[in-house]
């Protein structure tokens, strides 16, 4: 079919220019020297103006991390990390920590124009700047999105500081508190103190326990007794500075029928060599609590020679500790050269739910392996799971989830469905679940299909004159509609164009 | 830091090792075999798998084989009667093969010759760092049986291979080739008496277009350890049932080795696991779908019931030239006791996308409205949850095509559930 042919040559040609948050800031940063020791653990806290029990914390960790060993078990390969080869502290200069805007070198207020994150609360309230009307800064700059609904409460990460933190005094009036976790860790120490490493500890594993050890910045969230959070809240990560990993860590906790909906978003510049990332995220749901955490994922996926791009080791747990309480985990994963992340929740409290809900997109040479942990430990505790995995190029794509039902856990249910699509012969889509049942009142279900877009649905599209890739492009929504519909309304959007993007070129 | 300390070996690897270092020069087979022999000891001496090597992740055998008995079986066995009337019965008595029955052009020979003049050595070798089942069997297979059915053939009777011991240590191997076009049916009978440490190791050879029927019934004393492998390729269009039903033993590892290598080869595995006192019975299935149009269907069937564990690892791996693979995989599972346990791991691996593979787990308890419809009608609970295990299971083995071994079967569920429902 010539014309498709010719659709996939002009997709061929845009390819690189795909990942349009590729771009690098160039501003002039503060640097650690390269390389890991219990000095650059001293400075990076001396830098960061934490108490003395935060530096042992993290030295106690570093120590423990010596012991450990890189894990293996994953389905993904790369060459051997020099973790002595990584700057673990990268910071735009005479930057240490969020202040006024006034401050802030305008390169990075341009940064994230660029991105499309509006950092002046006052242009997104007063709407200066309607989406459509030109941008001051030179260039095509931001897009509509959910930033600019000014729904949204943003701190906005770049390298290893938080920036700046929106919408802090409007929060501040309902009682939630939104600030860098080194803020945090200065200003509401009992409160870090109390919940930090609760939820994944300092030991956990490899990777968790050397972001305890260097640890930069992210987000905390505390969220008192009885109050809805007003607003949404995000962060946004931005990798900018060669050679450096990005260690963030978020606390986000949920006092007594509390309710918040948090977002998380991140994006790379576009380089030849590989960068670390290694979060961890920590959730508290208490008594009638409710978490609901959204991740777009867009690092830079490297280029279609798989050179490049961030690899992604990363820590997610959410605690229901306290009954009738509801963790929820939506992620729409498009970027990372290499993803390696479980979103999990630990169902503790009685009638507590763990949601997991997830599509992931791989194309060119990126590796996935992802998917959740449903622990249950507490009575009538209920999770499900929907799992869409989608792969196309040369890339492999894994679902890897357990769902464990513990002795005590008597009438835990669960339902898990995991499908694969398969785009193009030079991929894979793989799917291990580990269901274990230790009490008889469990009820576990699972579900998995892979297969790929059938001739019959293109041909059913296509007929209605819709050329293939459009084709493709709808019935890949149909596809993960599921998940889409569970995210934030503005999100939902991006994250469908998101889909889009990452498959262009697929066809063939 | 990182530094490997010397792995201290459990009483188990040390009795293996003494073992071999005491009987390996007097085991059956030539240079070759014995070259065979050291490789699989080699891997021996890393010691057992625990639940870190990925394929023993729900069996440690490290932990849970805590010892090995001497050789001796303390005693004579006898053969069994055989589970389907008027089958050529062909006896493994305490690891070593009565003298081959003359079965209507069937070749048949008995494995210590095979070995001894080394024909076998290749059956001999290694699948990987973790295939310890066939390690273990390897270093000391002694005896068993190799069966040819020619081209063409239609065995009249079924065939039984019996691996019967009275306690001891037994390692046993059976090799089988159906030829081209040919169709036969075997039982592979797994028993005995005392606590027994027990391996075999079968490999089935389906050639193109042949039909085979192969049940492994493996009915251990609640003392014995049994590791069992069978290992099995299908030629083109070759049609393949395979019924395992495991009702016994203390620690049960049940491999299924299976590589669909000819293009439209078909593969029915059924499987019903009867859990019962303090077994522990991990079931592995690794299945590659390694050429075009190939079909295979999996049933799995779990009853849990006092303080036995149970589990299933089912792994389908379709090859990127595997185009048009059907694969579809159940395992489902009745828990009816909180002190027992059932893990599963269901795992599809694909690489080809023209494909249509899935796979469902479930585990639960008898369903209450069930229940309720039967005791509405005047049954009392007790027979009616027997009742609705026995439908559960009943469904996969009536499956079956041959009546004769349907009800051979369903007597056997029956005696399970006198005994433990």
């Amino acid at each position: 079919m010539p014309a498709v042919q010719e659709t996939i040559e002009q997709v061929r040609r845009i390819d690189v220019d795909q990942y349009k948050y590729g771009f690098e800031t160039l501003i002039e940063s503060d640097k650690a020297p390269k390389g890991l020791n219990e000095d650059i653990i001293r400075f990076i806290s001396a830098k960061k103006g934490e108490p003395e029990w935060m530096t042992e914390w993290r030295l106690a960790a570093y120590r423990r991390w010596l012991t450990m060993e890189e894990p293996t078990w994953a389905r993904v390969s790369y060459p051997k990390i020099d973790f002595q080869d990584i700057h673990y502290y990268a910071a735009p200069k005479g930057m240490t920590g969020p202040r006024s805007l006034d401050e802030v070198d305008p390169e990075l207020l341009r940064t994230y124009e660029k991105l499309g994150i509006p950092l002046r609360e006052q242009e997104i309230l007063a709407g200066v700047r309607r989406s459509g009307e030109p941008s001051t800064l030179d260039g095509d700059g931001a897009s509509d999105n959910v930033y600019q609904s000014g729904r949204v409460a943003v701190d906005a990460v770049f390298d290893s500081v938080s920036v700046v933190t929106t919408f802090k005094k409007e929060l501040a009036k309902a009682g939630v508190i939104f600030c860098s976790i080194s803020e945090a860790i200065r200003e509401h120490p009992e409160l870090v103190r109390k919940y930090l490493g609760s939820v994944v500890p300092p030991t956990d594993n490899f990777y968790a326990t050397l972001n305890s050890a260097v640890f930069t910045d992210g987000s905390f969230v505390y969220v008192p007794k009885g109050v809805r959070c007003p607003m949404e809240l995000s962060t946004y990560f931005r990798i900018n500075e060669r050679n450096t990993g990005q260690f963030e860590r978020t606390l986000i906790i949920a006092d007594e029928g509390a309710y918040v909906s948090y977002l998380e978003g991140c994006t790379a510049p576009q380089r030849d060599e590989n960068q670390l990332h290694a979060a961890v995220v920590e959730l508290i749901a208490l008594d009638d609590a409710e978490i609901k955490y959204s991740t777009v994922q867009n690092w830079y996926p490297g280029d279609t020679e798989g050179k490049g791009g961030v690899y992604n080791f990363v820590t997610k747990r959410g605690d229901c500790r306290g009954r009738n309480s509801k963790i929820s985990w939506t992620q729409v994963e498009t970027g990372s050269a290499i993803t390696w992340k479980y979103p999990s929740c630990l169902l503790r409290g009685d009638n507590s739910r763990g949601e997991f809900y997830s599509i992931a997109v791989s194309n060119g040479h990126q590796q996935i392996d992802s998917g959740t942990k449903m622990i249950h430990l507490g009575k009538n505790t209920s999770s499900r799971i929907i799992s869409k995995g989608i792969s196309a190029g040369r890339s492999n794509n894994t679902y890897r989830g357990q769902v464990s039902i513990h002795r005590k856990a008597e009438n835990a249910r669960n339902f898990t469905n995991c499908d694969s699509l398969l785009i193009g012969n030079d991929c894979g889509a793989h799917t291990v679940p580990y269901i274990e049942a230790k009490n008889s009142t469990a009820k576990v279900e699972h579900e998995a299909t892979t297969s790929k877009i059938s001739e019959d649905q293109k041909f059913y599209v296509m007929q209605r004159g819709i050329p293939e890739e459009e084709a493709i492009a709808l019935i890949v929504n149909g596809f993960v509609k599921d998940v889409i519909q569970e995210l934030p309304m503005e999100f939902a959007v991006e994250a469908q164009k998101l889909i889009n993007i990452s498959l262009e070129g697929s066809v063939g | 830091m990182n530094v490997q300390t010397q792995i201290k070996r459990t009483a188990a690897e040390e009795a293996l090792l003494a073992a071999f270092a005491e009987r390996g020069t007097k085991l059956p087979g030539d240079a070759k075999v014995a070259e065979r022999r050291e490789e699989a000891v080699l891997l021996l001496q890393r010691g057992l798998p625990n639940r870190k090597v990925e394929a023993w992740h729900y069996t440690d055998l490290r932990r849970l084989l805590s010892a090995v008995p001497s050789f001796d079986a303390g005693g004579p066995a006898a053969p069994r009667a055989p589970l389907l009337e008027g089958s050529f019965v062909l006896p493994v008595l305490n690891g070593v093969a009565t003298p081959p029955l003359a079965i209507d052009g069937v070749a048949v020979s008995k494995v210590a010759d095979r070995l001894a003049d080394g024909s076998l050595a290749p059956l001999l070798r290694l699948e990987g760092s973790d295939d310890t089942v066939s390690a273990i069997n390897a270093a000391f297979a002694a005896d068993g049986f190799v069966v040819d059915v020619p081209a063409g053939a239609e065995v009249a009777a079924p065939i039984e291979l019996q691996n019967i011991q009275a306690g001891g240590q037994v390692h046993t191997r059976f090799a089988v080739t159906v030829g081209e076009g040919a169709k036969a049916t075997f039982v592979e009978r797994q028993a005995g008496e005392g606590d027994a440490f027990v391996s075999s190791v079968s490999h089935l050879q389906v050639e193109d277009d042949a039909e085979v029927l192969w049940l492994i019934l493996q009915e251990q004393p609640e003392g014995a350890n049994h590791l069992g492998r069978i290992s099995l390729t299908m030629g083109k269009r070759a049609k393949v049932t395979l019924f395992v039903m495991n009702s016994g033993g203390k620690l049960v590892r049940q491999e299924l080795r299976i590589v669909a290598e000819g293009e439209g080869s078909e593969l029915r595995l059924r499987g019903v696991n009867l859990l019962a006192g303090d077994t522990h019975c991990d079931v592995t299935m690794v299945l590659d779908h390694a050429a075009p149009h190939t079909v295979s269907t999996e049933t799995i069937r779990n009853v849990v019931t006092g303080r036995a564990e149970g589990a299933f690892q089912g792994q389908i791996r379709v090859a990127r030239h595997a185009q048009k693979t059907d694969a579809k995989m159940a395992c489902n599972t009745l828990l009816l006791s909180d002190e027992g346990g059932f893990s599963a791991k269901p795992e599809l691996e694909i690489f080809a996308d023209d494909v249509a593979c899935g796979h469902g787990a479930t585990v639960t308890e008898i369903e209450a409205d069930h229940l309720f419809y039967l005791m509405a009608r005047g049954i009392d609970e007790k027979t009616a949850r027997g009742l609705l295990v026995k439908a559960f299971l009943a469904e996969v083995v009536e499956e079956l095509e041959n009546e004769q071994m349907v009800d051979a079967l369903e007597a056997r569920l029956n005696t399970w559930f006198a005994e433990h429902g």
